[in-house]
């Protein structure tokens, strides 16, 4: 059952439509990611559901009663729902424990073991309660405004993008700390960021947003695999599209002739295939004369090492005889391989692909 | 009269990098309707009053007849006194920005002995009023007058309007900059000129405007010296026919003054407001060596300490000595002592409480609007204290005789006269408690006037305090509309001090000039204190 | 939100509190004293230790307190109103402002020194000088009028206090005696030729020091501060024009009490008591200097006898101050 239910909603700022009729459903204990470049109104929606700002149209229901809509609000106060924004927003003039206790009524019984205990929850050390929020490293902080909007046992969570502001290594441990805690209390929420990484690992539920609207809402999986079109695609990832006529699940395109995840007949039609979907073989230039009819082979015309991962650029070598395919077989593919085994510059590969293509809109 | 103003210059410095951005724009708290209509509602009720003598004049003038306002306006003596006016701002403003920037750049950039005294000596002589710097001089040359005497008693009075942003931006200059000029093959005078005074074109205009409606305003100090400007003779005639049309058309063109000298500074400033000024930085970089100039650069900064402070201090102390045990009339000294007190306490807290609604929006949903109802504040703040004085007791004597010299009314008048200083200290404060703790304070239950109070109030306290405390300073030192507002048996220390000085009588004058620097100092000494930080040191 | 409002009750209650005390200090009589501070406090401190009735001061210029008491009219807030001079005095009366006086304070003073209609009185006087420095000026390079001063030769060598009541007076009694012809052609000669200084102690002090030849003044400067240090006064010399020249005007400085007062008992009784053998002896032993006018009161002995002084006679109630102040601001003075 959805817990929260966002119909048609609308916000405007003089001119400028930042949301443009948005829908959503959200269902209970579930966790929900939008993610967008910024200023595509992701934090806006977020206001309109934290009670900050109301909707020019359009109506928010939570638990099935209207929080919001064009006539009328219920003030950030009363909706009980946390927020822990993108720096936390601790109070810089209240120490650790009184910013952890600032929604908890002063005289409300055990306050300090609830505390302690809410410190304990989020993964902080008792002995920095007394400290002061710029004493604190990022993470700290945003545990502290965490374990500070779970205090008042909020129906619902809201986190906007509140681990941008970490180290990469930090950013992980703290996003799968953070999923932990909100399943084990049950707390709906939902996750504002502009990293595709994050939203995919962290939602039961992703919406890809643009411009105010959005462009696609579905499971993790379902959005990367099968985007609706070439935006969504490479919102979530590296994408490589291609163009291919569609025939009987077959699609004909410059990488040869690869299954699709649909029936239908198409004449022109682009197809999307992740990177990790295509491998390398070392071959050499006689493999390439003695090419079997359909084999794909491929110079490397560009090689950047980074590490663990290298980016390898390569260049199709036996161009069908299609012109536009042709023309498309020029542009050389941007792979990601582990640096143990990429290929170096100027080697010939065979290029094989695995898993089905998905076609793009 | 207006001292202290300039902290508010430094401030605003200090928050150029919390500036306003597109960003902030959307995030016009709609949902804290109440407070922003409220706050909409008396931010223009109190930008109506400040702007109030600019219709009081034309009224007066329509009043008057147009034809004969005119003569009062087009007459040999109008002329007189612009030439004084004129000449007054264009040799002093000048003099006092190039001392100014000297002892700034001494003070923080070179490696002379004791910096920080001498940056705390240059701030001092805001302690002294104006007036106060004046009697000091004609006491030691009883001849000083005319137009020479002016400049020089209003540099040395009012320098440290322009020192305090000048060195405060100096202070948070990035010192790459510098560094990659000199790897460009720049001298380091070159660096000065090419890198360093382009950056403080935001505190030198500011500053300089600052001082030059300073000196538009003052009354004492030329009236000791004998120096004509336009508000001594709007007080001459005040003092012949009350509130009579030629005082009024006087002040017109007092106002016409302001304006000019707002405007100009607006052109000259360009858009150097919405730049950023540096990284905020603490400098921590080598100070520059002065070697062989440094008794030279020292002697400057004596010389000044001398002037501004040894002078008033040794005068007041020298007529002390020979007013001896009389002149301490403890019973009247305290009674002015307590009303200054209760003045300045109440006219701070209520100038204050005036600024925070204009305050708030200007953070909280700046705009088009919102920034031409501040820029009427900062108007209405330019005005001199006799042309807003001059307005209130003719209204009030007029259509409103309830509020005629009474507390409520020369509390309004302080309100309008330094509501720009609360204004600035307010406006920084709060930009520094982002609206994004007010929303957590709100989805953690509390209600939007608690939020506001539990997070941006008590953030912007110590802010509020220092406006409050600039206030205060200035209604301590203001003479000319107090002793045309004050309520009947109203006597400030300045009123006290004016009274005696007036009659010739400098000793007994003496100790009042020496309470009012005395109560001034720990403020000035928190003041700077707090500009300091603000600027990262 | 709880602190917030108590800190602006807090704040509104001190306002009130600090209104009301300041109304409580208004008990008993406003006085708009523009006669000098230190005199009427002499005056006020003994009548109040006499009669126990508490005075409020509000201090100011003659002619600034005439025009603050017409606009305020029927609202102000002064029960008395003391000055320096009689044009303001007359000034307020002309609006019909003031109280008559009781007959027993009015018979306390001589007539030539209060006007008919008894609506003021009389409370001192003082006399035109020509102020010099002994060491430029004798007694043969004298200005002989003070109408010779508007000569060419005088030219960067007197000074004046333009913006003060008293010179303002003088000019007042000119205007009287030769008509606004002679007066604002004088007036004209005099912008050109003289050095204006703030206060007429400031012009006796610059003389003093050799900054100008010699001012016009009135004559207690000199004596005042002959009392105390005399260190302004030490190389000048006083010089009488007498001879009912203009510049040999006596001013009459003036009380009364103002028809709008709700404390009348108490505003005649300290007109009574300034005017009456206490106030004037005062002006006798004070250091005030200024003339005593009541019947059969003496002035100071150091001073020149006020009969002695050959002034012109000039009614007191035709003295217009408004006029002086339009004539001085058309010839640039003010």
């Amino acid at each position: 059952m959805s817990f929260l239910e966002l119909r048609s909603v609308e916000r405007r700022y003089g001119r400028v439509a930042a949301l443009g009729g948005i829908d959503l459903d959200v269902k209970t204990g579930s966790r929900t990611a939008i993610v967008g470049p910024s200023g595509c109104g992701k934090t806006t929606l977020l206001r309109l559901v934290a009670g900050f700002d109301v909707p020019d149209a359009g109506t928010i229901l939570m638990d099935g009663k209207v929080i919001a809509n064009a006539s009328g609000t219920v003030p950030a106060h009363r909706r009980e729902i946390g927020v822990v924004a993108q720096d936390g927003a601790l109070f810089p003039h209240l120490t650790i424990a009184e910013n952890i206790g600032f929604g908890i009524d002063r005289n409300a019984p055990g306050r300090e073991k609830m505390i302690s205990d809410l410190a304990y929850t989020v993964g902080l050390d008792g002995h920095i309660l007394l400290r002061r929020p710029h004493q604190l490293s990022g993470g700290q902080q945003q545990r502290v405004a965490l374990a500070r909007a779970m205090a008042r046992k909020p129906k619902m969570m809201l986190l906007d993008e509140p681990f941008s502001a970490l180290d990469t290594g930090l950013r992980a441990s703290m996003r799968k700390a953070v999923a932990e805690v909100l399943e084990n209390a049950g707390i709906t929420t939902i996750l504002v960021t502009h990293d595709q990484a994050e939203a995919l690992s962290f939602a039961d539920q992703v919406a890809v947003m643009r411009e105010g609207r959005f462009a696609q809402v579905g499971t993790p999986r379902e959005l990367y695999l099968k985007p609706k079109n070439r935006m969504v695609a490479e919102s979530l990832g590296d994408a490589i599209v291609l163009s291919a006529t569609i025939a009987d699940g077959w699609a004909e395109c410059s990488l040869g002739r690869l299954s699709v995840d649909t029936t239908e007949r198409r004449d022109i039609a682009r197809i999307l295939l992740r990177p990790e979907q295509i491998s390398l073989r070392s071959a050499s230039s006689t493999d390439v004369a003695a090419a079997k009819p359909g084999a794909i082979f491929a110079e490397v015309s560009d090689a950047e090492f980074a590490g663990a991962i290298s980016t390898v650029a390569v260049k199709l070598l036996n161009n069908p005889d299609s012109p536009e395919l042709a023309a498309i077989g020029n542009t050389p593919l941007i792979l990601k391989k582990p640096s143990v085994e990429s290929p170096a510059v100027g080697e010939i590969v065979q290029v094989a692909v695995s898993g089905k293509a998905h076609i793009l809109e | 009269m207006l001292v202290g103003a300039a902290f508010r210059m430094t401030q605003t410095i200090a928050q150029e990098r919390d500036l306003v951005t597109a960003e902030d724009f959307l995030k016009i708290p709609r949902g804290h309707g109440w407070v922003s209509r409220w706050m909409t509602i008396a931010a223009f009720a109190i930008t109506f009053l400040t702007i109030l003598p600019l219709p009081f004049i034309a009224w007066i003038g329509w009043q008057t007849g147009w034809e004969t306002s005119i003569s009062l306006i087009f007459r040999p003596r109008v002329g007189e006194l612009l030439v004084n006016t004129v000449m007054l701002l264009v040799l002093a403003v000048p003099l006092c920005t190039v001392l100014a920037l000297a002892l700034a750049w001494l003070t923080e950039f070179s490696d002379l002995p004791f910096r920080r005294v001498w940056a705390w000596l240059c701030v001092a002589p805001l302690a002294v009023p104006a007036f106060v710097q004046s009697y000091a001089w004609i006491s030691l040359f009883p001849g000083l007058n005319g137009l020479w005497a002016g400049v020089i008693i209003s540099v040395i009075a009012y320098f440290p309007f322009l020192y305090l942003p000048i060195a405060a931006t100096l202070r948070r200059l990035d010192p790459a900059l510098e560094d990659a000029a000199a790897s460009l093959g720049l001298t380091p005078w070159r660096i000065f000129f090419r890198v360093i005074l382009p950056q403080l074109r935001l505190a030198l205009c500011g500053g300089a405007l600052l001082v030059g409606l300073h000196l538009l305003a003052e009354y004492g100090l030329y009236v000791f010296i004998r120096f004509d400007t336009f508000t001594t003779a709007i007080v001459d005639q005040y003092q012949s026919s009350f509130n009579g049309p030629a005082a009024t058309m006087l002040a017109g063109v007092l106002v016409v003054c302001c304006l000019v000298l707002l405007s100009i500074e607006a052109g000259v400033r360009g858009n150097a407001r919405y730049s950023r000024v540096g990284s905020g930085a603490a400098r921590q970089i080598e100070p520059v060596r002065l070697g062989k100039l440094t008794p030279l650069c020292l002697a400057l900064l004596i010389a000044t300490a001398l002037f501004s402070l040894g002078i008033p201090l040794l005068t007041i102390g020298r007529w002390l000595m020979a007013g001896g045990a009389d002149i301490w009339r403890f019973d009247e000294i305290g009674y002015a002592f307590y009303q200054t007190l209760v003045l300045a306490i109440l006219g701070g807290l209520l100038t204050t409480l005036a600024a925070i609604p204009m305050a708030w929006l200007s953070i909280r949903a700046p705009g088009g609007a919102q920034r031409a109802l501040e820029g009427l504040n900062y108007l209405g703040g330019a005005l001199p204290g006799v042309v807003i004085a001059l307005a209130v007791v003719t209204i009030t004597v007029r259509t409103a005789h309830m509020f005629y010299q009474t507390m409520a009314t020369i509390l309004l008048a302080y309100t309008l006269m330094f509501l720009p200083r609360a204004l600035v200290s307010l406006r920084a404060s709060i930009a520094q408690a982002p609206v994004e703790l007010e929303h957590a304070a709100a989805s953690l239950g509390r209600r939007p006037a608690n939020a506001l109070w539990a997070t941006t109030i008590r953030l912007a306290a110590p802010g509020a305090a220092a406006g409050m405390a600039l206030a205060s300073l200035g209604i301590m030192n203001e003479l000319t509309a107090t002793q045309m507002l004050a309520p009947n048996g109203t006597r400030t220390l300045a009123m006290g001090f004016w009274a005696l000085s007036g009659e010739l009588d400098y000793a007994a004058a003496a100790p009042y000039a020496l309470v009012m620097i005395l109560i001034s100092l720990p403020l000035i000494w928190l003041l700077h204190d707090q500009s300091q930080r603000m600027a990262g040191r | 939100m709880r602190l917030l409002t108590t800190a602006c009750a807090g704040a509104l209650a001190l306002a009130v509190m600090c209104t009301v005390a300041s109304a409580q200090d208004a008990e008993g009589i406003v006085v708009y004293n523009a006669q000098h501070e230190s005199l009427t406090k002499e005056w006020i401190n003994g009548f109040t230790k006499e009669t126990g009735i508490k005075v409020t001061l509000r201090q100011g210029g003659d002619t600034e307190f005439g025009n603050q008491i017409i606009a305020e009219g029927a609202y102000s807030p002064a029960d008395v109103f003391l000055t320096e001079n009689s044009p303001a005095m007359a000034l307020v009366d002309s609006f019909g402002l003031f109280a008559p006086l009781d007959a027993d304070t009015l018979s306390q003073v001589p007539e030539q020194y209060r006007p008919a209609n008894g609506h003021w009185i009389g409370i001192a006087a003082r006399s035109t000088v020509f102020v010099y420095n002994k060491s430029k000026l004798s007694a043969d390079t004298l200005p002989k009028s003070m109408l010779d001063l508007a000569d060419a030769s005088w030219k960067g060598r007197w000074a004046a206090s333009p913006t003060g009541a008293d010179f303002q007076a003088i000019v007042g009694a000119l205007l009287e005696l030769k008509g606004e012809q002679v007066t604002a052609d004088w007036l004209k000669a005099m912008k050109e030729n003289f050095r204006a200084y703030r206060g007429n102690g400031t012009v006796m002090k610059a003389v003093n020091a050799g900054e100008i030849d010699g001012g016009i003044i009135y004559h207690y400067y000199y004596f005042g501060d002959r009392s105390k240090t005399g260190e302004n006064s030490a190389n000048v010399d006083l010089h009488y024009f007498k001879n009912q020249d203009p510049g040999a005007f006596v001013s009459i400085s003036g009380g009364g009490v103002l028809a709008s007062s709700k404390h009348q008992k108490e505003a005649q009784a300290l007109i009574k008591w300034i005017t009456g053998h206490a106030g004037q002896e005062i002006l006798k032993t004070g250091t005030s200097f200024e003339y005593a006018v009541g019947n059969g009161a003496d002035s100071n002995p150091a001073l020149v006898p006020l009969k002695d002084l050959q002034s012109p006679k000039v009614d007191p109630t035709n003295l217009n101050s408004t006029k002086v102040t339009d004539l001085m601001t058309k010839a640039g003075l003010l």
